[in-house]
């Protein structure tokens, strides 16, 4: 169907004092697969709710295709969700769940059964029919919803953590299909997501949520390599974020010069005018380790504290001699490490990865505190990222 | 056993996990007799009494306390003294089911309403509705029914005592059951459903018509089934509420027989039909309750209901 452009603008939600979106304001463009991304607590899915008429805004403007829907019931707007508990009704078989919604678009009889076959089909469901919800498994269910949803084409599809209820590998699995049916379908898709994985893996744009407003709006590959800001930063995968101060006398337009404690760094990325405090963080894939003696520029002298064998990569955490924590990760081809509790090392911090973030005014262990809560419940895809 | 327990304490550090072997008080996964014990002295004491009744409603003489051999002549074989030959016995079996049908028929749907109206559309009226739903379990019957009485009796007389008045007693002193059962399937439930249904495109009350009444439907039941046996149970309202001989259902009949008039082993017989009714019911909701609920046998949720029900 054509259509599916959503624009929201200036859309706040207030619970009794507690005002859970903030004054956000998003345009979707349509056949976009838009994510949004936070910890829990965070605004997402209150904003997906109020796109599908479960929750009245307190104020802004929710526009479908240019017609402001803010007011208007579920039933009327051309959108459908898939819920994170799927919400199969459990008294009716797979084919009448997906048949559920056709009654209510006058699409003839004979009509129905084709498209609900078809619909099984593009979930690659077909033959499943005549089976209750609570004989297939969660992944199957999973599927049952978005079939149920799909046939009745609607311009925009929201869906609230859907693969959340799942094991991880069958998540990873999923999150391929689900990207490639979105391609498919060509129908808006607007995902919401506490996985920065499921989020990068799937997504055109994403918006990275924060307290009910957006930290940052962009491309998977800006928003991870390029965050706006330190939380973003953390949220988006492990990262390793400093305190820093910046040395005076300007850059003159070439790298900025961070001080860490006794050491002087170049950061060739990120906020290179800032002055003052600021943080800096960069990616555990960029760190590279040396032997201690060797000497370098960008490098601070460092110990290993701890080695976690992951399978392909071993994550090792590093204490710097300024104090800081650092983790890096490095391939296992197969040679052992020379490294282990206690090896003196030297870390070389290369300039290009090593990006300027505005300082938020909290420590690194506030930031940390707030972006791992999700994170620790979804420790297993995450020592993986 | 003390050498047990002192070989259980000088064992190294790995055996000590198994120091109460030899001291079964000691034990946590011993059965636990007392509890056990207890139970059963307390099926014994409410089943024999019961048992005893019912044997005797099949004694072959006219005694209640001598048994003189079996016989069902106090059910249909005596033409003068037995339930299917005794006008007012027969009439009390017929004014008993005819009063449990029409009450399970006006209250359930009443308090599935008062259910779906205190949760979902939350207010002061409903938080209000909520209370008084609680408050009938608090109050004597008793008090409940003097009070229909004289209401029915002194200010709204169009509603005359016999079989009306008592189906609105029944009605208000039934209520809860409905309202409180189905509500505890509401909550269970959530709320994700109808807004499912209502973003396939459902209105608000087709959501309630398609999604939620099936949802409800084992709570409808169960709530239908405590209803009526509730109701075949019922002596203090419909003792207030009843009239001339026809209005009175069966307890009443028993309890008006029970020292003098009409009395003998075809009282025991009409009791236990009533109970005969209750069992049935019983039986058939806890089976119908268990298909509607198939689906879901795994669920937390039915677990939670069923004990709510009692089922």
């Amino acid at each position: 169907m054509a259509g599916g452009n959503v624009k929201l603008e200036s859309l706040t939600k207030q619970f009794d004092d507690v005002t859970a979106v903030d004054d956000i304001s998003i345009e979707i463009q349509a056949g976009e697969f838009f994510s949004l991304l936070g910890p829990s607590g965070c605004g997402k899915t209150t904003t997906l709710r109020m796109v599908a008429g479960f929750e009245p805004p307190t104020s802004g403007k929710i526009l479908l295709d240019g017609v402001d829907v803010g007011n208007w019931p579920p039933h009327r707007r051309n959108v459908n969700t898939v819920f994170q508990s799927y919400a199969l009704f459990p008294f009716l078989t797979v084919a009448e769940n997906v048949a559920f919604g056709m009654k209510y678009k006058s699409v003839p009889k004979s009509e129905i059964n084709t498209q609900v076959a078809e619909a099984l089909a593009l979930v690659q469901l077909s033959g499943y029919e005549k089976r209750r919800p609570n004989q297939l498994s969660g992944g199957q269910q999973q599927r049952v919803a978005l079939a149920r949803a799909l046939v009745l084409r609607p311009s925009v599809l929201l869906l609230d953590e859907p693969l959340g209820a799942l094991d991880a590998k069958l998540r990873r699995t999923l999150q391929v299909e689900l990207g490639a049916l979105q391609k498919q379908v060509g129908i808006t898709f607007m995902y919401v997501t506490h996985d920065q994985e499921e989020a990068l893996t799937m997504s055109d744009r994403l918006a990275v949520m924060n307290r009910g407003r957006i930290a940052q709006l962009g491309t998977p590959d800006e928003v991870y390599n390029e965050p706006a800001d330190a939380y973003v930063a953390d949220f988006l995968g492990v990262s390793n974020l400093m305190d820093a101060r910046v040395e005076p006398g300007g850059n003159g337009g070439g790298p900025c010069r961070v001080r860490l404690g006794d050491f002087v760094l170049e950061a060739a990325a990120g906020q290179l005018d800032a002055t003052g405090a600021v943080k800096v963080a960069i990616r555990p894939e960029r760190i590279n380790l040396h032997p201690y003696e060797a000497g370098g520029a960008n490098r601070v002298p460092g110990m290993v504290e701890r080695l976690v064998f992951l399978g392909s990569t071993t994550q090792i955490f590093v204490r710097l001699a300024t104090g800081s924590a650092l983790q890096t990760l490095v391939r296992n081809d197969g040679a052992a490490l020379p490294y282990s509790q206690g090896t003196p090392v030297s870390v070389g911090l290369p300039a290009d990865s090593l990006r300027v973030l505005p300082d938020p005014g909290v420590s690194v262990a506030e930031i940390r505190d707030k972006t791992l809560g999700d994170q620790l419940l979804d420790l297993t895809s995450t020592t993986s990222s | 056993m003390a050498s047990a327990v002192g070989e259980a304490v000088t064992a190294p550090s790995g055996r000590a996990t198994v120091a109460w072997r030899g001291r079964p008080r000691g034990n946590p996964w011993r059965r636990p007799w007392v509890m056990e014990g207890f139970t059963w002295l307390y099926i014994i004491w409410s089943i024999v009494p019961i048992a005893i009744a019912v044997l005797f409603s099949f004694n072959k003489g006219a005694s209640q306390a001598t048994w003189q051999g079996f016989s069902t002549k106090w059910y249909i074989g005596n033409s003068v003294n037995s339930v299917l030959h005794n006008p007012s016995l027969h009439q009390a079996v017929i004014q008993t089911l005819n009063l449990a049908v029409l009450t399970t028929l006006i209250t359930v749907p009443i308090g599935v309403g008062f259910a779906i109206g205190i949760d979902r559309w939350r207010s002061r009226t409903s938080t209000g509705l909520n209370f008084v739903m609680i408050f009938s379990f608090v109050i004597p019957e008793l008090l409940l029914a003097v009070g229909l009485f004289l209401l029915v009796t002194q200010a709204l007389t169009f509603i005359r005592l016999g079989t009306t008045a008592e189906v609105a007693g029944l009605v208000v002193w039934n209520i809860s059951w409905p309202a409180i059962i189905v509500r505890a399937r509401l909550v269970t439930i959530g709320r994700t459903y109808e807004e499912a249904a209502t973003d396939l495109g459902a209105s608000r009350l087709g959501a309630i018509r398609r999604v939620l009444i099936p949802l409800l439907m084992p709570a409808i039941f169960a709530s239908a089934v405590l209803v009526f046996a509730s109701t075949v149970d019922d002596f203090v309202i419909v003792e207030q509420l009843s009239s001339t001989a026809p209005t009175q259902p069966m307890s009443v009949l028993i309890y008006s027989n029970v020292h003098g008039g009409l009395s003998g082993p075809a009282l025991n017989a009409l009791a236990t039909i009533m109970l005969f009714f209750s069992l049935v019911v019983a039986v058939v909701g806890f089976v119908a309750y268990r298909w509607m609920t198939r689906g879901e046998r795994t669920k937390s949720s039915s677990a939670a209901l069923t004990s709510i029900a009692g089922m």
